[in-house]
Protein backbone atom coordinates (compact mmCIF):
# COMPACT_ATOMS: atom_id res chain seq x y z
CA UNK A 1 0.00 0.00 0.00
CA UNK A 2 2.84 2.21 1.14
CA UNK A 3 4.88 1.52 -2.19
CA UNK A 4 1.92 2.26 -4.15
CA UNK A 5 1.45 5.60 -2.78
CA UNK A 6 5.09 6.65 -3.05
CA UNK A 7 5.23 5.49 -6.78
CA UNK A 8 1.99 7.64 -7.25
CA UNK A 9 3.75 10.56 -5.68
CA UNK A 10 6.48 10.12 -7.59
CA UNK A 11 4.79 10.27 -10.93
CA UNK A 12 3.06 13.62 -9.69
CA UNK A 13 6.00 14.90 -9.12
CA UNK A 14 7.61 13.73 -12.45
CA UNK A 15 4.28 15.28 -14.49
CA UNK A 16 4.48 18.37 -13.16
CA UNK A 17 8.62 18.35 -13.87
CA UNK A 18 8.42 17.79 -17.19
CA UNK A 19 5.17 20.07 -17.71
CA UNK A 20 7.13 23.04 -16.03
CA UNK A 21 10.25 22.30 -18.46
CA UNK A 22 7.50 22.23 -21.42
CA UNK A 23 6.92 25.84 -20.36
CA UNK A 24 9.62 27.29 -19.53
CA UNK A 25 10.91 26.00 -23.25
CA UNK A 26 8.31 27.74 -24.42
CA UNK A 27 8.41 30.85 -23.10
CA UNK A 28 11.96 31.32 -22.69
CA UNK A 29 13.05 32.27 -26.31
CA UNK A 30 10.14 35.31 -26.04
CA UNK A 31 11.74 36.36 -22.90
CA UNK A 32 15.09 36.39 -23.54
CA UNK A 33 14.28 38.54 -26.64
CA UNK A 34 12.05 41.09 -24.33
CA UNK A 35 15.33 41.06 -21.72
CA UNK A 36 17.21 41.88 -25.42
CA UNK A 37 14.98 44.60 -25.96
CA UNK A 38 16.11 46.27 -22.61
CA UNK A 39 19.90 45.96 -22.52
CA UNK A 40 22.18 48.20 -23.04
CA UNK A 41 23.90 47.98 -26.12
CA UNK A 42 27.01 47.01 -24.90
CA UNK A 43 25.75 44.21 -22.71
CA UNK A 44 23.79 42.45 -25.59
CA UNK A 45 26.89 40.23 -26.78
CA UNK A 46 27.94 39.77 -23.98
CA UNK A 47 29.33 35.98 -23.08
CA UNK A 48 28.63 34.97 -20.60
CA UNK A 49 24.89 36.72 -20.76
CA UNK A 50 24.58 39.61 -18.04
CA UNK A 51 21.19 38.84 -16.65
CA UNK A 52 21.00 41.64 -14.33
CA UNK A 53 21.36 45.29 -15.53
CA UNK A 54 20.04 49.05 -15.74
CA UNK A 55 17.03 48.18 -18.18
CA UNK A 56 17.17 50.80 -20.62
CA UNK A 57 14.47 52.12 -23.24
CA UNK A 58 18.14 53.30 -25.53
CA UNK A 59 16.16 50.46 -28.51
CA UNK A 60 13.15 51.69 -28.29
CA UNK A 61 14.07 55.01 -28.49
CA UNK A 62 16.22 54.33 -31.87
CA UNK A 63 13.08 52.31 -33.50
CA UNK A 64 10.58 55.37 -33.15
CA UNK A 65 13.22 57.92 -34.33
CA UNK A 66 12.44 59.37 -37.60
CA UNK A 67 8.94 58.41 -37.24
CA UNK A 68 8.33 55.98 -39.77
CA UNK A 69 7.92 53.65 -37.24
CA UNK A 70 4.47 54.76 -36.39
CA UNK A 71 3.61 54.81 -39.67
CA UNK A 72 4.06 51.14 -40.44
CA UNK A 73 2.26 50.23 -37.32
CA UNK A 74 -0.56 52.47 -38.08
CA UNK A 75 -0.35 50.20 -41.52
CA UNK A 76 0.11 47.01 -39.34
CA UNK A 77 -3.23 48.06 -37.66
CA UNK A 78 -5.60 49.66 -40.62
CA UNK A 79 -4.60 46.04 -42.54
CA UNK A 80 -4.99 43.46 -40.50
CA UNK A 81 -8.22 45.21 -38.98
CA UNK A 82 -9.52 45.81 -42.28
CA UNK A 83 -9.38 42.24 -43.32
CA UNK A 84 -10.72 40.95 -40.07
CA UNK A 85 -13.75 43.29 -40.43
CA UNK A 86 -14.43 42.21 -43.65
CA UNK A 87 -13.85 38.58 -43.41
CA UNK A 88 -15.80 38.11 -40.03
CA UNK A 89 -18.87 39.85 -41.93
CA UNK A 90 -18.59 37.17 -44.78
CA UNK A 91 -17.64 33.97 -42.62
CA UNK A 92 -20.80 34.99 -40.58
CA UNK A 93 -23.10 34.51 -43.22
CA UNK A 94 -21.50 31.65 -44.83
CA UNK A 95 -20.93 29.55 -41.12
CA UNK A 96 -24.65 30.23 -40.78
CA UNK A 97 -25.18 29.42 -44.20
CA UNK A 98 -22.85 25.53 -43.63
CA UNK A 99 -24.37 25.16 -39.71
CA UNK A 100 -27.99 25.53 -41.07
CA UNK A 101 -28.89 24.27 -44.82
CA UNK A 102 -28.75 21.07 -46.27
CA UNK A 103 -28.84 20.46 -49.59
CA UNK A 104 -27.08 18.52 -51.95
CA UNK A 105 -23.17 19.16 -52.56
CA UNK A 106 -23.09 21.26 -49.14
CA UNK A 107 -19.67 18.91 -47.83
CA UNK A 108 -17.98 19.74 -51.17
CA UNK A 109 -18.74 23.21 -50.59
CA UNK A 110 -17.72 23.51 -47.20
CA UNK A 111 -14.27 21.31 -48.00
CA UNK A 112 -14.09 24.07 -51.30
CA UNK A 113 -14.23 26.91 -48.98
CA UNK A 114 -10.97 25.43 -47.02
CA UNK A 115 -9.12 24.63 -50.50
CA UNK A 116 -7.56 28.41 -50.54
CA UNK A 117 -6.33 28.14 -46.98
CA UNK A 118 -4.19 24.72 -48.08
CA UNK A 119 -2.78 26.67 -51.04
CA UNK A 120 1.04 27.56 -50.26
CA UNK A 121 1.03 31.35 -50.28
CA UNK A 122 4.14 31.54 -52.48
CA UNK A 123 1.83 30.43 -55.28
CA UNK A 124 -1.05 32.88 -54.66
CA UNK A 125 1.58 35.65 -54.59
CA UNK A 126 2.71 35.41 -57.68
CA UNK A 127 -0.38 35.79 -59.82
CA UNK A 128 -1.38 38.46 -57.52
CA UNK A 129 1.81 40.31 -57.82
CA UNK A 130 1.01 40.56 -61.63
CA UNK A 131 -2.48 41.61 -61.17
CA UNK A 132 -1.85 44.29 -58.67
CA UNK A 133 1.33 45.80 -60.82
CA UNK A 134 -1.01 46.10 -63.52
CA UNK A 135 -3.63 47.55 -61.34
CA UNK A 136 -0.73 49.97 -59.91
CA UNK A 137 -2.09 48.98 -56.39
CA UNK A 138 1.79 47.72 -55.52
CA UNK A 139 2.63 49.60 -52.27
CA UNK A 140 -0.58 50.05 -51.49
CA UNK A 141 -2.65 49.04 -47.75
CA UNK A 142 -5.48 47.95 -50.83
CA UNK A 143 -2.97 45.03 -51.78
CA UNK A 144 -2.13 43.59 -48.81
CA UNK A 145 -5.77 43.39 -47.44
CA UNK A 146 -7.03 42.07 -50.58
CA UNK A 147 -3.92 39.18 -50.65
CA UNK A 148 -5.01 38.39 -46.55
CA UNK A 149 -8.60 38.25 -47.30
CA UNK A 150 -7.42 34.88 -49.24
CA UNK A 151 -6.93 33.46 -46.44
CA UNK A 152 -8.67 35.01 -43.35
CA UNK A 153 -11.94 34.66 -45.69
CA UNK A 154 -11.70 30.65 -45.05
CA UNK A 155 -10.08 30.84 -41.75
CA UNK A 156 -13.29 32.52 -40.82
CA UNK A 157 -16.03 30.30 -42.19
CA UNK A 158 -14.30 27.39 -40.77
CA UNK A 159 -14.19 28.71 -37.23
CA UNK A 160 -17.72 30.22 -37.70
CA UNK A 161 -19.71 26.90 -39.06
CA UNK A 162 -18.30 25.14 -35.95
CA UNK A 163 -19.62 27.95 -33.74
CA UNK A 164 -22.99 28.40 -35.47
CA UNK A 165 -23.20 24.44 -35.38
CA UNK A 166 -23.20 24.25 -31.38
CA UNK A 167 -26.25 26.45 -31.11
CA UNK A 168 -29.76 24.58 -30.90
CA UNK A 169 -31.79 25.05 -33.86
CA UNK A 170 -34.76 24.96 -31.59
CA UNK A 171 -34.28 28.17 -30.80
CA UNK A 172 -34.47 29.95 -33.83
CA UNK A 173 -37.34 27.92 -34.39
CA UNK A 174 -39.32 28.91 -31.80
CA UNK A 175 -38.53 32.70 -32.66
CA UNK A 176 -39.72 32.13 -36.54
CA UNK A 177 -42.82 30.52 -34.90
CA UNK A 178 -43.44 34.08 -33.53
CA UNK A 179 -42.95 36.08 -36.65
CA UNK A 180 -39.21 36.81 -36.89
CA UNK A 181 -37.69 35.96 -40.35
CA UNK A 182 -34.55 34.08 -40.84
CA UNK A 183 -32.10 36.80 -40.79
CA UNK A 184 -33.29 38.73 -37.70
CA UNK A 185 -33.47 34.90 -36.00
CA UNK A 186 -29.94 35.02 -37.08
CA UNK A 187 -28.69 38.24 -35.71
CA UNK A 188 -31.05 38.69 -32.66
CA UNK A 189 -30.82 34.77 -31.16
CA UNK A 190 -27.82 33.05 -32.98
CA UNK A 191 -25.29 35.83 -32.84
CA UNK A 192 -25.75 37.13 -29.21
CA UNK A 193 -25.02 33.39 -28.55
CA UNK A 194 -21.91 32.79 -30.39
CA UNK A 195 -20.28 35.94 -29.57
CA UNK A 196 -17.15 34.61 -27.64
CA UNK A 197 -16.79 32.34 -30.79
CA UNK A 198 -16.83 35.81 -33.00
CA UNK A 199 -14.79 37.36 -31.15
CA UNK A 200 -12.03 34.36 -31.02
CA UNK A 201 -12.54 34.23 -35.09
CA UNK A 202 -11.42 38.33 -35.06
CA UNK A 203 -8.50 37.63 -32.29
CA UNK A 204 -7.13 34.69 -34.46
CA UNK A 205 -8.26 36.64 -37.72
CA UNK A 206 -6.12 39.81 -36.68
CA UNK A 207 -2.95 37.70 -35.30
CA UNK A 208 -2.65 35.86 -38.68
CA UNK A 209 -3.05 39.39 -40.39
CA UNK A 210 -0.72 41.02 -38.08
CA UNK A 211 1.66 38.16 -38.11
CA UNK A 212 1.95 37.78 -42.11
CA UNK A 213 5.47 38.56 -44.08
CA UNK A 214 5.51 36.95 -47.13
CA UNK A 215 3.04 38.75 -49.18
CA UNK A 216 4.00 41.87 -47.29
CA UNK A 217 7.55 41.52 -48.44
CA UNK A 218 6.83 41.13 -51.70
CA UNK A 219 3.88 43.66 -52.21
CA UNK A 220 5.33 46.62 -49.57
CA UNK A 221 7.55 48.89 -50.35
CA UNK A 222 8.20 52.42 -48.43
CA UNK A 223 4.43 53.24 -48.18
CA UNK A 224 2.27 50.23 -47.25
CA UNK A 225 5.03 48.29 -45.51
CA UNK A 226 3.75 46.56 -42.00
CA UNK A 227 6.00 45.64 -39.08
CA UNK A 228 6.85 42.42 -39.96
CA UNK A 229 8.77 44.25 -42.38
CA UNK A 230 9.98 46.95 -40.84
CA UNK A 231 11.65 44.48 -38.15
CA UNK A 232 13.58 42.83 -41.31
CA UNK A 233 14.98 46.56 -42.63
CA UNK A 234 17.10 46.46 -38.91
CA UNK A 235 19.44 44.01 -40.99
CA UNK A 236 21.30 45.96 -42.92
CA UNK A 237 23.95 45.35 -45.15
CA UNK A 238 26.51 46.52 -42.95
CA UNK A 239 25.42 44.73 -39.40
CA UNK A 240 22.63 43.12 -37.78
CA UNK A 241 21.16 46.00 -35.29
CA UNK A 242 19.70 43.08 -32.89
CA UNK A 243 19.06 46.10 -30.09
CA UNK A 244 16.28 47.37 -32.24
CA UNK A 245 15.06 43.53 -33.89
CA UNK A 246 14.54 42.62 -30.22
CA UNK A 247 12.49 46.43 -29.24
CA UNK A 248 10.42 45.87 -32.29
CA UNK A 249 10.17 42.66 -31.94
CA UNK A 250 8.79 43.10 -28.50
CA UNK A 251 7.07 45.48 -29.71
CA UNK A 252 4.51 43.72 -32.72
CA UNK A 253 4.63 40.11 -30.06
CA UNK A 254 3.35 42.41 -27.18
CA UNK A 255 -0.59 42.87 -28.73
CA UNK A 256 -0.35 38.53 -29.96
CA UNK A 257 0.94 37.67 -26.93
CA UNK A 258 -2.02 39.54 -25.07
CA UNK A 259 -4.95 39.04 -27.54
CA UNK A 260 -3.48 34.91 -27.48
CA UNK A 261 -3.96 35.25 -23.56
CA UNK A 262 -7.13 36.42 -23.49
CA UNK A 263 -8.82 34.13 -26.36
CA UNK A 264 -6.90 31.24 -25.29
CA UNK A 265 -9.76 28.74 -24.39
CA UNK A 266 -12.18 29.82 -27.53
CA UNK A 267 -8.62 29.23 -29.91
CA UNK A 268 -8.27 26.24 -28.73
CA UNK A 269 -11.96 25.37 -28.85
CA UNK A 270 -12.19 27.01 -32.26
CA UNK A 271 -9.31 25.21 -33.37
CA UNK A 272 -9.84 21.94 -32.08
CA UNK A 273 -13.35 21.27 -33.37
CA UNK A 274 -12.78 20.23 -36.29
CA UNK A 275 -9.91 17.70 -35.16
CA UNK A 276 -12.76 15.90 -32.84
CA UNK A 277 -16.06 16.38 -35.47
CA UNK A 278 -13.95 15.50 -38.78
CA UNK B 1 -37.83 31.49 -53.31
CA UNK B 2 -36.95 29.12 -49.92
CA UNK B 3 -34.95 26.98 -52.16
CA UNK B 4 -32.51 29.86 -52.97
CA UNK B 5 -31.93 30.84 -49.21
CA UNK B 6 -29.02 29.48 -48.97
CA UNK B 7 -27.38 31.02 -51.93
CA UNK B 8 -27.88 34.56 -50.43
CA UNK B 9 -25.48 33.54 -47.35
CA UNK B 10 -22.65 31.38 -48.94
CA UNK B 11 -22.50 32.84 -52.05
CA UNK B 12 -21.00 36.47 -50.85
CA UNK B 13 -17.80 34.63 -49.60
CA UNK B 14 -17.72 32.68 -52.55
CA UNK B 15 -17.84 35.50 -55.29
CA UNK B 16 -15.23 37.24 -53.08
CA UNK B 17 -13.06 33.93 -53.04
CA UNK B 18 -13.14 33.66 -56.61
CA UNK B 19 -12.43 36.99 -57.81
CA UNK B 20 -9.29 37.67 -55.41
CA UNK B 21 -8.32 33.73 -55.90
CA UNK B 22 -9.60 31.50 -58.94
CA UNK B 23 -9.01 34.17 -61.61
CA UNK B 24 -5.69 34.65 -60.01
CA UNK B 25 -4.24 30.99 -59.86
CA UNK B 26 -6.44 30.73 -63.62
CA UNK B 27 -3.61 33.49 -64.90
CA UNK B 28 -0.90 32.10 -63.38
CA UNK B 29 -1.60 28.87 -64.81
CA UNK B 30 -1.72 30.86 -68.54
CA UNK B 31 1.36 32.28 -66.99
CA UNK B 32 3.18 29.06 -66.89
CA UNK B 33 2.21 27.81 -70.48
CA UNK B 34 3.98 31.42 -71.78
CA UNK B 35 7.22 32.90 -71.15
CA UNK B 36 6.40 36.07 -69.16
CA UNK B 37 9.60 37.85 -67.51
CA UNK B 38 9.38 41.18 -65.98
CA UNK B 39 11.61 42.70 -68.19
CA UNK B 40 10.66 42.12 -71.44
CA UNK B 41 6.44 41.87 -70.90
CA UNK B 42 5.98 44.57 -73.06
CA UNK B 43 7.04 42.91 -76.17
CA UNK B 44 3.83 40.02 -75.76
CA UNK B 45 3.73 36.88 -74.11
CA UNK B 46 5.00 34.00 -76.87
CA UNK B 47 3.33 30.40 -75.97
CA UNK B 48 5.89 28.32 -75.37
CA UNK B 49 3.58 24.93 -74.28
CA UNK B 50 5.17 23.04 -71.53
CA UNK B 51 8.40 24.56 -71.96
CA UNK B 52 8.63 26.00 -68.62
CA UNK B 53 7.71 22.60 -67.30
CA UNK B 54 10.54 20.60 -68.84
CA UNK B 55 13.06 23.12 -67.61
CA UNK B 56 12.27 22.98 -64.29
CA UNK B 57 12.43 19.14 -64.05
CA UNK B 58 15.77 19.64 -65.75
CA UNK B 59 16.38 22.30 -62.87
CA UNK B 60 18.69 20.22 -60.46
CA UNK B 61 18.18 23.37 -58.09
CA UNK B 62 14.39 22.68 -57.96
CA UNK B 63 14.74 18.85 -57.39
CA UNK B 64 16.88 19.86 -54.66
CA UNK B 65 14.06 22.03 -53.20
CA UNK B 66 11.28 19.27 -53.43
CA UNK B 67 14.41 17.23 -51.95
CA UNK B 68 14.67 19.42 -49.54
CA UNK B 69 11.18 20.37 -48.68
CA UNK B 70 10.40 16.72 -48.06
CA UNK B 71 13.28 15.85 -45.39
CA UNK B 72 11.56 19.10 -43.39
CA UNK B 73 8.34 17.85 -43.70
CA UNK B 74 9.09 14.28 -42.38
CA UNK B 75 11.45 15.61 -39.75
CA UNK B 76 9.50 18.10 -38.55
CA UNK B 77 6.21 16.48 -38.07
CA UNK B 78 7.83 13.27 -36.69
CA UNK B 79 9.46 15.27 -34.32
CA UNK B 80 6.30 17.45 -33.23
CA UNK B 81 3.87 14.59 -33.28
CA UNK B 82 6.28 12.72 -30.94
CA UNK B 83 6.69 15.73 -28.54
CA UNK B 84 3.04 16.72 -29.07
CA UNK B 85 1.85 13.69 -27.79
CA UNK B 86 3.94 13.21 -24.82
CA UNK B 87 2.70 16.70 -23.98
CA UNK B 88 -0.62 16.17 -24.51
CA UNK B 89 -0.59 13.08 -22.41
CA UNK B 90 1.36 14.95 -18.97
CA UNK B 91 -1.51 17.90 -19.78
CA UNK B 92 -4.23 15.26 -19.72
CA UNK B 93 -4.14 14.57 -16.03
CA UNK B 94 -5.74 16.89 -13.84
CA UNK B 95 -2.91 19.57 -12.73
CA UNK B 96 -3.00 22.30 -10.50
CA UNK B 97 -2.97 25.64 -12.85
CA UNK B 98 -4.15 23.76 -16.23
CA UNK B 99 -5.36 27.03 -17.80
CA UNK B 100 -1.96 29.22 -17.39
CA UNK B 101 -0.36 26.04 -18.39
CA UNK B 102 -1.91 25.48 -21.61
CA UNK B 103 -2.31 29.36 -22.07
CA UNK B 104 1.74 30.00 -21.75
CA UNK B 105 2.14 26.23 -24.12
CA UNK B 106 0.31 28.25 -26.48
CA UNK B 107 2.20 30.95 -27.27
CA UNK B 108 4.86 29.65 -29.19
CA UNK B 109 2.70 29.09 -32.25
CA UNK B 110 0.73 32.61 -32.11
CA UNK B 111 3.99 34.25 -32.63
CA UNK B 112 5.17 36.42 -35.40
CA UNK B 113 7.18 34.26 -37.73
CA UNK B 114 8.95 36.90 -38.01
CA UNK B 115 10.42 37.41 -34.81
CA UNK B 116 10.78 33.71 -34.17
CA UNK B 117 13.20 33.49 -37.23
CA UNK B 118 15.12 36.50 -36.31
CA UNK B 119 15.25 35.36 -32.19
CA UNK B 120 16.17 31.93 -32.79
CA UNK B 121 19.07 33.03 -35.43
CA UNK B 122 20.47 35.71 -32.26
CA UNK B 123 20.21 32.58 -30.29
CA UNK B 124 21.72 30.39 -32.70
CA UNK B 125 24.76 32.95 -33.47
CA UNK B 126 28.14 31.08 -33.54
CA UNK B 127 29.93 34.00 -31.24
CA UNK B 128 27.30 35.38 -29.11
CA UNK B 129 24.10 33.11 -29.14
CA UNK B 130 22.89 31.69 -26.05
CA UNK B 131 22.78 28.01 -27.71
CA UNK B 132 26.49 27.80 -27.87
CA UNK B 133 26.92 29.45 -24.67
CA UNK B 134 24.73 26.42 -22.96
CA UNK B 135 26.70 24.11 -24.76
CA UNK B 136 30.40 25.04 -23.74
CA UNK B 137 29.00 25.89 -20.29
CA UNK B 138 28.40 21.66 -20.23
CA UNK B 139 31.60 21.11 -22.24
CA UNK B 140 30.81 20.39 -25.51
CA UNK B 141 32.07 22.39 -28.47
CA UNK B 142 30.38 25.51 -29.57
CA UNK B 143 29.01 24.47 -33.37
CA UNK B 144 28.16 26.68 -36.31
CA UNK B 145 24.75 26.09 -36.29
CA UNK B 146 23.30 27.94 -39.36
CA UNK B 147 26.63 28.34 -41.34
CA UNK B 148 27.55 24.54 -41.88
CA UNK B 149 25.19 22.89 -44.41
CA UNK B 150 25.22 19.59 -41.99
CA UNK B 151 23.44 21.80 -39.23
CA UNK B 152 21.40 24.24 -40.98
CA UNK B 153 18.58 21.93 -41.53
CA UNK B 154 18.66 20.71 -38.14
CA UNK B 155 18.43 24.23 -36.90
CA UNK B 156 15.56 24.99 -38.93
CA UNK B 157 13.62 21.55 -37.95
CA UNK B 158 14.50 22.27 -34.59
CA UNK B 159 12.99 25.87 -34.59
CA UNK B 160 9.91 24.73 -36.35
CA UNK B 161 9.32 22.08 -33.28
CA UNK B 162 9.48 24.99 -30.92
CA UNK B 163 6.87 27.25 -33.07
CA UNK B 164 3.95 23.89 -33.37
CA UNK B 165 4.66 21.14 -31.08
CA UNK B 166 2.08 22.53 -28.92
CA UNK B 167 -0.40 23.14 -31.79
CA UNK B 168 -0.27 19.07 -32.05
CA UNK B 169 0.15 18.32 -28.37
CA UNK B 170 -3.65 21.29 -27.99
CA UNK B 171 -5.11 19.59 -30.53
CA UNK B 172 -4.14 15.73 -29.33
CA UNK B 173 -5.46 17.23 -25.79
CA UNK B 174 -8.53 18.01 -26.88
CA UNK B 175 -8.94 14.74 -28.69
CA UNK B 176 -7.76 13.11 -25.50
CA UNK B 177 -9.91 14.73 -23.28
CA UNK B 178 -13.13 13.55 -25.90
CA UNK B 179 -12.35 9.94 -25.17
CA UNK B 180 -14.82 7.76 -23.41
CA UNK B 181 -13.95 5.89 -20.11
CA UNK B 182 -15.41 2.69 -20.18
CA UNK B 183 -12.73 0.75 -22.56
CA UNK B 184 -10.01 1.92 -19.94
CA UNK B 185 -12.00 0.74 -16.96
CA UNK B 186 -12.14 -2.55 -18.94
CA UNK B 187 -8.87 -2.32 -20.25
CA UNK B 188 -7.90 -1.32 -16.17
CA UNK B 189 -9.98 -4.87 -14.70
CA UNK B 190 -8.25 -7.56 -17.61
CA UNK B 191 -4.83 -5.86 -16.54
CA UNK B 192 -3.48 -4.15 -19.58
CA UNK B 193 -0.32 -2.41 -18.98
CA UNK B 194 -0.18 1.57 -19.37
CA UNK B 195 1.60 0.81 -22.87
CA UNK B 196 -0.82 -1.12 -23.91
CA UNK B 197 -3.75 0.82 -23.07
CA UNK B 198 -1.76 3.79 -25.33
CA UNK B 199 -1.44 1.22 -28.17
CA UNK B 200 -4.74 -0.46 -28.55
CA UNK B 201 -6.87 1.88 -27.02
CA UNK B 202 -6.34 5.60 -27.05
CA UNK B 203 -3.80 5.56 -30.71
CA UNK B 204 -6.98 3.91 -32.22
CA UNK B 205 -9.54 6.33 -30.55
CA UNK B 206 -8.06 9.06 -31.45
CA UNK B 207 -7.08 8.13 -35.23
CA UNK B 208 -9.67 11.04 -36.39
CA UNK B 209 -7.67 13.60 -34.39
CA UNK B 210 -4.34 12.34 -35.24
CA UNK B 211 -4.96 12.43 -38.79
CA UNK B 212 -6.85 15.71 -39.12
CA UNK B 213 -3.78 17.44 -36.98
CA UNK B 214 -0.96 15.38 -39.89
CA UNK B 215 -3.28 17.08 -42.46
CA UNK B 216 -2.56 20.55 -41.05
CA UNK B 217 0.80 19.79 -40.01
CA UNK B 218 1.89 18.79 -43.23
CA UNK B 219 -0.21 22.30 -45.18
CA UNK B 220 2.08 24.07 -42.59
CA UNK B 221 5.36 22.97 -43.32
CA UNK B 222 5.25 22.32 -46.67
CA UNK B 223 4.72 25.80 -47.14
CA UNK B 224 7.36 27.22 -44.94
CA UNK B 225 8.96 30.36 -45.65
CA UNK B 226 8.85 32.70 -42.86
CA UNK B 227 11.40 30.88 -40.52
CA UNK B 228 13.67 29.26 -43.40
CA UNK B 229 14.02 33.21 -45.20
CA UNK B 230 15.22 34.81 -41.95
CA UNK B 231 17.22 31.92 -40.05
CA UNK B 232 19.20 31.01 -43.65
CA UNK B 233 17.64 32.26 -46.12
CA UNK B 234 17.97 29.09 -47.72
CA UNK B 235 21.69 28.83 -47.26
CA UNK B 236 24.05 28.01 -46.77
CA UNK B 237 24.74 26.20 -50.52
CA UNK B 238 20.81 26.08 -50.30
CA UNK B 239 20.92 23.22 -47.54
CA UNK B 240 17.85 25.02 -46.41
CA UNK B 241 16.37 26.05 -49.97
CA UNK B 242 12.38 24.58 -49.61
CA UNK B 243 10.46 25.03 -52.57
CA UNK B 244 8.61 28.07 -51.37
CA UNK B 245 12.58 29.76 -51.36
CA UNK B 246 13.17 28.46 -54.77
CA UNK B 247 9.72 30.11 -56.58
CA UNK B 248 10.71 33.13 -54.43
CA UNK B 249 13.97 33.33 -55.45
CA UNK B 250 13.19 32.67 -59.57
CA UNK B 251 9.68 34.66 -59.14
CA UNK B 252 11.10 38.29 -57.14
CA UNK B 253 14.68 37.95 -57.35
CA UNK B 254 14.89 36.89 -61.22
CA UNK B 255 11.48 37.74 -61.83
CA UNK B 256 11.09 35.07 -63.94
CA UNK B 257 7.24 34.74 -62.85
CA UNK B 258 6.75 32.16 -65.92
CA UNK B 259 8.92 29.71 -64.43
CA UNK B 260 7.97 31.00 -60.72
CA UNK B 261 4.14 30.06 -62.03
CA UNK B 262 5.18 26.22 -63.17
CA UNK B 263 6.78 25.76 -59.92
CA UNK B 264 3.89 26.90 -57.97
CA UNK B 265 2.10 24.89 -60.00
CA UNK B 266 4.32 21.78 -59.43
CA UNK B 267 4.05 22.78 -55.88
CA UNK B 268 0.33 22.59 -55.70
CA UNK B 269 -0.38 19.51 -57.60
CA UNK B 270 2.06 17.36 -55.06
CA UNK B 271 -0.19 19.31 -51.94
CA UNK B 272 -3.38 18.76 -53.33
CA UNK B 273 -2.82 14.97 -53.91
CA UNK B 274 -0.88 14.41 -50.64
CA UNK B 275 -3.88 16.54 -48.66
CA UNK B 276 -6.68 14.47 -51.08
CA UNK B 277 -4.78 11.06 -49.54
CA UNK B 278 -5.07 12.55 -46.01
CA UNK B 279 -8.81 13.99 -46.49
CA UNK B 280 -9.81 10.62 -47.68
CA UNK B 281 -8.34 8.55 -44.63
CA UNK B 282 -9.87 11.17 -42.38
CA UNK B 283 -13.20 10.61 -44.02
CA UNK B 284 -13.36 7.26 -43.79
CA UNK B 285 -13.98 5.10 -40.66
CA UNK B 286 -11.46 2.89 -39.46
Amino acid sequence: MNIYRVTKVINQVLIYVFVILAVILSLFPIVYLLITSFKPPELTFAIPPVWFFEPTLKNYYEVFAGGKFVKYFLNSLIVALGTTLVALLLGIFAGYGFARFRFRGVQTLRLAALVPQMLPPITIIVPLYVLFNSLNLIDTRWALLISYLTFIIPLSIWMMTGFFMDVPEELEESAMIDGCTRLGALFRISLPIVTPGLAATAILGFIYAWNEFLYAVILTGRDARTLPVTITSFMTNKAILWGRIAASGSLVLVPVLIFALLAQRYLVRGLSRGAIKG
Amino acid sequence: MRRYEPVFYIAPAFIVLAIILFYPLGYSLYLSFHNWTLRDFRQGVPFVGLKQYINLFSNPEFLNAIRITFIFVIAAIVLEFILGMALALLLNHDLKGKGIIRSFILLPMMCTNVVVGLTWRLLLNYDYGLVNYLLSVVGLPRLEWLSKPALAMPAVIMVDVWNTTSFVALLLLAGLQALPDEPYEAARIDGASWWQQFRYLTLPLLRQTILVALLWRFIDTFRIFDVVYLLTAGGPARATETVSIYVYRYGFQSFNLSFASAASYIMILIMLVIAAVLARLIGRQD
